[in-house]
This record gives C-alpha cells, structure tokens and sequence, in this order.
C-alpha cells in the first residue's frame, strides 16, 4: 500500500500531442476509403459543443472527413454502431469504424456472435493511450486525478488486428489500479455483504436504461426485459425488478463483455456496473479459462457443453 | 383451453393409499379453468378411458389433465383416448401424481396437498396449451448394426432378409466375436465354430448386407429414422477389391512373434494377419504397431510376394458417412482382467489368485481356447507353464462376479454353465483327470440347463465345492488351491496342476464413449440401459436404437440371439411404415425477434438450428434469422434456455406455461 502511495504521488502525466497524430492519421485514411468508395460511411469521434469534449459522427464525404478527431474526450465505443440495434448506420453500406484497443474487444465479439462480418468492415485502429473518466477536468493533461479507470489497467493501447492504426504511443506512465483494488474489495465481502452491496447499489437504478442503449451486446430486436407475456422482467423502478434487470444483464454479458465501461460511464445514478462485469469475467477466466473479446469465438463456454468442463459448483 | 377436465387416478391403491384422490378431484374442480372434475379407481383401463370420453362430450370439455402417474407411462394412452372424442391429442396432459407424490411420501396430508399442487401446475399449463399438429418425418429403411458377434450377426441377418438394407461394423478385423473363439456351446456341446461360421459366411455373401470391419463408429447424428452416421474405416494396408485371400503374405511375413490375441496370447501370429483361419472377411490387416515395415521402413516382404499387389502400405483411414433409419447396438462384453490390479477398472484384483504371476493360473476364455481344436494346441488340454497334460483342475466361479466389496454386486449368469461345460470337455479330453469346481451357488435356469449340471457331476465325476477360495500358491510344480468347503464346515487344500477363474462378464472397455455417441444412457457398469427392463427390453430410451446382446447385460447365447431377432423385430416394425410421426414437441424461432446470434445454433445438440434468409418479393436480402428443423429438433430446450431475448420457444413449455406454473403455486 506504501509503494502505491508513492505511485499516485509521483506526478504522471500523458504527452497529449501524440494524440494530434492519430487524428491527422485517421482523417487522411477516412478520406482515402471515402474517396475511393471503398466505405458508405466512416464511423469516428467530430468535436463536441464544448471545449475539451467530443461526440460520435457519421462521416459520408472527404470533406466531412476533415472534421474527424481522435483526443482524450473520444470515450464512446463506437463498436455500438455496427450493431443491428444502430440499423439506419448498418443500412448505409460497408462501414469503417475508429477503434480503441478496447473497442477492437467488442468488434470481435460481434463477429463471434455472426453480428459482423470482418470483411464487411474496415478498422481504423487507434493507439491510445487513455481517455478522460467521467466528470473529470477536461482542461488538466491526461493524469491520474483525471484518466478513465479503465484505462488505468488497459493492456490493449496498442489495437491488434486493425486495418490500419493511427498514431503512435507515448510514454506511458503506471497508474494506481483503482478497478483491481475495487475487485479485490468486493471478493473480500461475505456473500451476505456482497448481496447488501448490490442490493443498495440497484436500489438506486431508475431503469432509464442506458446502461443498455449503449452497450454494444445489447442488440436484441427485442430485449427480454420489454416482453411482457410473460412478463420476465418487472418493468417499473422497484428493488425485485431492478435486481431481475441487473442480473439479467449480468449473465447474458458474461464471457461476452469485454469491458468497455460504457455502461458505467453512462449510469446516471452511478451503479458500478463495470465491476459487476469484471466480476463475471474473472469467474470465467478463473473457471474456463475464457477471456471475452481476444478473437472472434465461435462458442463461450457458457453456450459449450465439454465433459471437463468445472463441475465442483454443483453440490 | 377454458373447459379443463381433470380426472383423478386412484391407480387401484398404489396412488390413493398416501393421497386422498376425492379431494384432489374436489380441489381441482375449484381451479380457474376448470369445467369437470372427477376421481376413478383405474383411469387407463376400458371403462376408465369411456368415463374420459364421456366427460369430454357431456361436457363440452376443450382441456384434459389426467391426474395419474408418470406421462411416459400412460400419455400416449390418454391421449389417445381424448383424441377418439375430437380433441386435438395435445391438450390432453398428465399430472405425475403417483411417481412423483403418493410413491415417495408417506404423509397422507403432505402427500395430497403436494399432489393438489401438481394438479394446479398442469391445469395452469394446459390453459395455456396450443392444439399442435403432430410432425411426419420420413423413414430412411436402412439400419445399422454395431458390432459384429453373433449378436449383430443374428440382428443383421433377420433384419437383411425382410429385404431391408444393413450396415454392419465391426471394430476387429474380422467379424464373429467372442461366440468364434468358443470350443464348444452349452447345453448341447455342438461346435462353436461349426454354428457360427455358416452364419458369418451368411453375412458376407449377403446383397442387402454392407459389411465394414476393422471399423468403428465415428459420429453419430440425427434422430430416429434419419441417423447420419460417420464409420472410420481403419487403414487395413490391404486393398480388400484385390486380395483374395491366398495367405501367402502371412506365410512369408519374417515377423511371426506377435501374441495371437484371438487365442488369449498362447499362440503367435504374424504382423500381417487375419484373426483366425475361418475369418470373414478372409482379408488380412496390417498389425502396424508391430510391422517392420512400419517401424524401420524396411522389410515390404508381404507386398513383394503378394500376387494381385494388394498390399498398400500408404492406405489411410477412410470415412464414410451412411444414411441409417434405425441402429441396432451389439456391442458385446470383455471378461474381468483379474491381474492384482486391473488398469481402468474401477473393482478390485483378485491378487490372491496369483493370475499373471503363477503361469497355470487361467482364465475361462484361455480354456476355451485350449479346448478348442482350432486353438493352439489343436484341441489338447496342456498347461501353458510345461505343457503338460493336468491331471487334476479345479475350476473357481463367481471371480468377480457377485463379489460388492470387489466393485460388482451382479451375477454374471453365464459362468456356471460354462464352468460345468469346461468340465465335462477336461473328461472328455483326459479321462483320468478330476476337475473340481468352487462356487458360491449353482445358478442353471434354463432349458436344460439344470440336466446339464447335473450330468457334469452326475455323469461326468466333477467335484463341486460350495466354497470360496482363500488363496492360491505355487508349489513346486503344483498350485496349491486353499479354500473351503461350507457345506460341511471344513477347510480344502487341493494340489492343482491347473485352475481356470471364471471371470466376470463386463461391459466393454469404451461403451460409456459410444453410448455419449449414441446418446443412450448406460448404467454404473457401463451396461446399456433399456427403456423398460419388463415392457421395454431392446428398446433404448432414445428413438430408434436398439440393444442386442451382452451390451446390455450379461447373456449367454440363446438369449442373445433371441434378444437380437427381436431388436430386429422392432427395426422391422418401424420400417413398416413409410413416415414416421413425431411428437410436435419442437422449438420454433420468433422470426421477427430473433437478433440471429444463433446462440441456439451453437448449443443444438441434434444440429436442428438453420439459418435461415428472409427475402422480400424481388429477392432482396432483408435479413438472416435462426430457424429450427422440426424434423430434426430434439424438443430438448436447451435453445430455448440459451436464447437472450427468448426468441426461441419450445411448443408444450412455452415461457408462458412455465411461468403460469410456477405462479399458478
């Protein structure tokens, strides 16, 4: 605990400029597919209103292409509109995407899942080396005070399997591992607080769903939680439906989830979804060996019957 | 379904002597739904089925829930019944109120509120039932048989001759079995060899019959009626189109130190072989673990002097995959391994019987081969240590058998027939010998199987010891047998020049793989079950598949002969038909929600998911989804379960009954 004191002490912080490479990079190559119509659309990061933000874009000409940026305000996964939930992206024709490293994780798991085809897709990789957390200052350079949690631990910077990849690292200095402490803390729990802990945190949830709007894996044509004969799913904000939701989405995220945050990053109401995620992707690695996202998978071992599969669960 | 009708079984006592059935009746007359409620002493009889009938038409009912016992027993019955007055056969459903409640509890209280619950539960489900359509699938008649002993023989012949085509595969080079490596049969003593290879030479000669030895069953899929199924065709290195058997490759071959298997390891046999002389087909094999050929790349001898150059060393297994209607499994026993400690084997050794360490120490099937005149010693009982004639032998039943500390609780039925056989063969080929048999009990039911005994010690002077034996030891040239003799309290010593065990029967090594194949279930010695061990015993509980022989149990050779005349029956009468109907008990795909993951794809087990491409009317491409085969579909759920947004259901347990069920408690 002392060395990490020392860690988030030292001052860190993250050469910003390399980031002006990787968006002089992904315009010339958003303008080169556009050009050559080679893509209907390019699928990046333009300037938000405000200073120091960005917002998703759907580029369709060269010109427009110019306007593309990659900086630490581009959070969103962009993976979300390649999904038939985002049909009207879908429907323009084949697609590029700005990817982040843990973007890529998605993109693969929609190919595993037969949502995406790859050769129906071109990846403009980025290197990054973070992305602002939420509500943090804009304005400061990219350090610890300021930088997303997920990006604390990341060990996809550099994305693999990309078409192309923007930009280059810089230095990158260690982080204090907010999102593994956070872990460690929850296994530490007995079943019982365990159980308490989530219990007060879904209490809070007002079923505004955006945990769901932006999460790449919700595509369903119909989420399980609207049906309503038979009704699986209470609808309205209270405890037992709100616990059904979340553990709804808990289990059909795990060994799917790759742990873009994106869900946590847009709860108003502050629920740590991601580390309900990690939870289920570490109980997945630890029983099956299985990490979401590295390549596009035919069969998680949720769907796959092998006899030496774990049994010792089952008492 | 609005107008339910709930009958009350009393099943004569065996249901209302723990659940009072006229208040269940009473109960269920109150349940939303429900039109007519009723109770009666023996629902599946004749006039249990016309009170049915009738309570359906004086009562206008559109539901029946017929509380009784379990829907394998008696669905179809009721159904039935319920479709004779007009209704579709679907909304007729069991409530399992005897095997599920008034067998396992014994509080009359407890047991009638929970067989009132179950009730509920399957009132609940059939209101929301659908009338469903029953699905016709066609019959592809050709069946399969697995395993080539008289067992599969017997079932490929019958079935053959009601003109209908045959697979037959066989793992060893040749066919024939365990009933080929026999001396003589009980209760007659004709020749093994004599009975059998006639029907051997049937099997090969016969137009409807396809024949793959030296093969094993690769993949099974599909479902009754329409089994694909793959067989490895083992890499012989003899081309079988060209060979013709001459056997001049098996004289020449300089590699003639291999244990004969077939003759339990006492004789040898060359690298390239057949099993024995009368093996069909007469194609040798290639044993490639031993060839020089193979190990050294040298040597080649065999295709040398082979005249129609049938030798092919570069032959690779083949795969062949066959269209099959119905499968007959045959797959036969292994005998105990008694070494001290048998690899794999989950029972105990019999390490003070000294089998592997004291030569004159046998089992029952190297006996057989010493008695045999095909065997290696032409027919002469000798002892493998010196090759000595015994004069005294004794003969120890129930080794492994019936032996629950070992790890076997069952009789192996067939030892002491053939114990008594092996007797009378020493008397008949050494005249001045003794045999003397230790055994627990004399188990001959039979036809003449009792007189057969009889005669062993009546007429042909063999001792028999009621006894077990404590330990066996080598003294000089003698095994000294010490066991004892209960019916008369006493400790026996005999001198021995030679003991033969008679091992158990067990399943094969390898049946539990198979079976997961095949998708049958097998108990927890491997034996494969049937459907019914009265009403149902060549039937495996999956559709289609047949057991014949000692896979499912130990049997001696009338009963396994009769049991696979009989699985031929049953294949025969399901190749009567030209479709076959099947339960509508089918997933089927919410096209318009299904998000086409094909999660479902990916679980199938019977490969039952498609995907399938919605077009509109100019062929454009509008979008891919899931959809399931109902021919193929195995009613299990499993898609149903897996699928996120529950796009898939399954007809007859919809979310939507389930969950009525569930809530209707």
């Amino acid at each position: 605990m002392i060395d990490l004191a020392k860690k988030i002490e030292a001052p860190a912080t993250i050469d910003i400029t390399a980031y002006a490479g990787a968006t002089e990079a992904i315009r010339a190559e958003a303008a080169k597919l556009l050009t050559e119509g080679a893509v209907a659309a390019v699928i990046g990061y333009i300037p938000g209103r405000r200073n120091g933000t960005a917002i998703p874009a759907i580029v369709t000409s060269p010109e427009k292409a110019q306007e593309l940026i990659f900086s630490p305000a581009c959070v969103n996964n962009l993976a979300l509109y390649l999904t038939r939930a985002k049909k009207e992206v879908k429907g323009k024709g084949r697609l590029a995407v700005v990817a982040k490293g843990c973007d890529m994780r998605a993109l693969a798991g929609l190919m595993g899942e037969s949502q995406l085809k790859r050769e129906d897709v071109v990846i403009i990789g980025v290197a990054c080396a973070g992305v602002y957390g939420s509500g943090a200052d804009r304005d400061a350079p990219l350090a610890e005070k300021n930088i997303a949690r997920k990006c604390r631990e990341c060990r996809v910077h550099a994305p693999e399997g990309a078409d192309v990849v923007a930009g280059s690292l810089p230095p990158l200095p260690e982080f204090s591992p907010v999102e593994a402490e956070e872990l460690a803390r929850l296994e530490a729990m007995t079943p019982a607080a365990r159980w308490a802990f989530w219990k007060e945190h879904f209490s809070r949830c007002i079923r505004c769903m955006a945990c769901r709007s932006l999460c790449p894996f919700c595509y369903c044509e119909q989420c399980i939680c609207d049906r309503n004969r038979p009704q699986a799913v209470e609808a309205t904000p209270r405890p037992a439906g709100n616990m059904a939701w979340h553990i709804v989405r808990a289990m059909h995220l795990a060994g799917r989830c790759a742990g873009c945050a994106e869900c946590e990053r847009a709860c108003p109401m502050d629920i740590p979804l991601n580390l309900l995620n990690r939870k289920m992707a570490r109980e997945l690695k630890e029983l099956y060996g299985h990490e979401a996202g590295l390549e596009p998978k035919e069969k998680g071992p949720l769907n796959e019957y092998r006899e030496d599969d774990d049994q010792s669960f089952i008492k | 379904m609005s107008r339910i009708g709930v009958f009350v079984c009393h099943c004569g006592e065996n249901i209302s002597r723990t659940v009072d059935v006229e208040r269940v009746a009473q109960a269920a007359a109150r349940l939303p739904g429900v039109a007519y409620a009723t109770d009666y002493k023996y629902m599946c009889s004749d006039p249990g089925q016309s009170l049915l009938k009738k309570a359906i038409a004086e009562h206008n009912l559109d539901g029946v829930v017929v509380a009784a016992c379990s829907p394998r027993m008696h669905e179809k019955t009721f159904r039935k019944a319920a479709e004779a007055t007009g209704l579709n056969p679907f909304v007729c459903e069991m409530a399992n109120i005897r095997e599920h409640c008034s067998w396992v509890h014994e509080d009359r209280e407890e047991a009638t509120a929970k067989a009132i619950d179950i009730v509920k539960l399957m009132a609940a489900r059939v209101r929301r039932n659908r009338r469903l359509a029953a699905i016709t699938v066609p019959v592809t008649k050709r069946a399969l048989v697995i395993g080539g002993g008289i067992a599969g023989i017997q079932a490929a012949l019958d079935i053959a001759d009601a003109g209908h085509e045959v697979v037959l595969v066989e793992r060893e080079p040749s066919i024939g079995g365990h009933m080929a490596q026999l001396s003589e049969t009980f209760p007659t003593l004709d020749c093994s060899q004599c009975i059998m290879t006639p029907k051997m030479v049937d099997v090969a000669n016969h137009p409807k019959i396809t024949l793959h030895t030296y093969s094993e069953i690769e993949e099974v899929g599909g479902y009754i009626g329409n089994f694909q199924v793959t067989v490895r065709k083992k890499a012989r290195s003899v081309d079988m189109a060209k060979c013709t058997g001459c056997g001049v490759c098996m004289a020449k071959c300089p590699q003639k130190k291999i244990p004969n298997a077939f003759d339990k390891d006492m004789g040898t046999r060359p690298a390239i072989y057949v099993p024995f002389p009368q093996a069909v087909p007469n194609t040798p094999v290639i044993d490639r673990e031993n060839c020089t050929y193979f190990k050294s790349g040298k040597c080649g001898v065999c295709a040398k002097v082979c005249g129609p150059c049938a030798v092919d060393y570069t032959q690779q297994d083949e795969l062949v995959t066959e269209q099959i209607g119905a499968i007959v499994v045959a797959t036969g026993f292994d005998l105990y391994s008694i070494e001290p400690k048998p690899a794999d084997s989950p029972i105990q050794g019999y390490g003070e019987f000294g089998y592997g360490t004291i030569p004159d120490v046998i089992d029952g099937m190297t006996f057989e081969r010493l008695a045999s005149a095909s065997g290696p010693t032409g027919g002469k009982i000798l002892r493998p240590s010196d090759g000595k004639e015994p004069k005294e032998v004794v003969f120890i039943q129930c080794v492994g058998s019936r032996a629950r500390e070992k790890g076997i609780s069952y009789c192996s039925k067939i030892c002491c027939m053939y114990t008594a056989k092996h007797t009378m063969l020493y008397k008949h080929k050494v005249h001045d010998g003794q045999a003397y048999v230790f055994f627990m009990d004399a188990r001959t039911p039979g036809k003449n199987y009792d007189e057969f005994w009889r005669r062993a010690i009546e007429e042909e002077e063999a001792v028999y010891i009621r006894g077990m034996v404590s330990r066996l030891y080598q003294k000089g040239d003698k095994v000294v047998v010490m066991g004892s003799d209960i019916s008369v309290g006493i400790q026996v010593e005999i001198e021995a020049d030679l003991v033969v065990l008679a091992t158990a029967v067990q399943a094969r090594k390898g049946a539990d793989t198979l079976a997961q194949k095949l998708g049958i279930s097998y108990d927890k010695y491997n034996f494969y079950s049937e459907a019914h061990a009265k009403l149902k015993p060549v039937e495996c509980a999956t559709a289609g598949i047949y057991l014949a022989g000692a896979c499912q149990g130990p049997k001696d050779i009338p009963d396994t002969v009769s049991q696979a005349s009989a699985a031929a029956a049953k294949v025969m009468t399901l190749f009567a038909k030209d479709q076959l109907e099947r339960e509508p008990i089918v997933a089927r795909v919410n096209e318009r929600f299904c998000a086409a993951c094909f999660a479902c794809k990916k679980v199938c087990p019977y490969g039952a998911v498609e995907e399938k491409e919605i077009r509109d009317r100019q062929g454009n491409l509008i979008r891919v989804v899931a959809s399931v085969n109902p021919g193929v579909c195995g009613g299990c759920g499993t898609c149903q379960a897996t699928c996120p947004s529950k796009s898939v259901e399954l007809d007859g347990y919809t979310d939507e009954q389930v969950m009525a069920m569930i809530e209707a408690l």
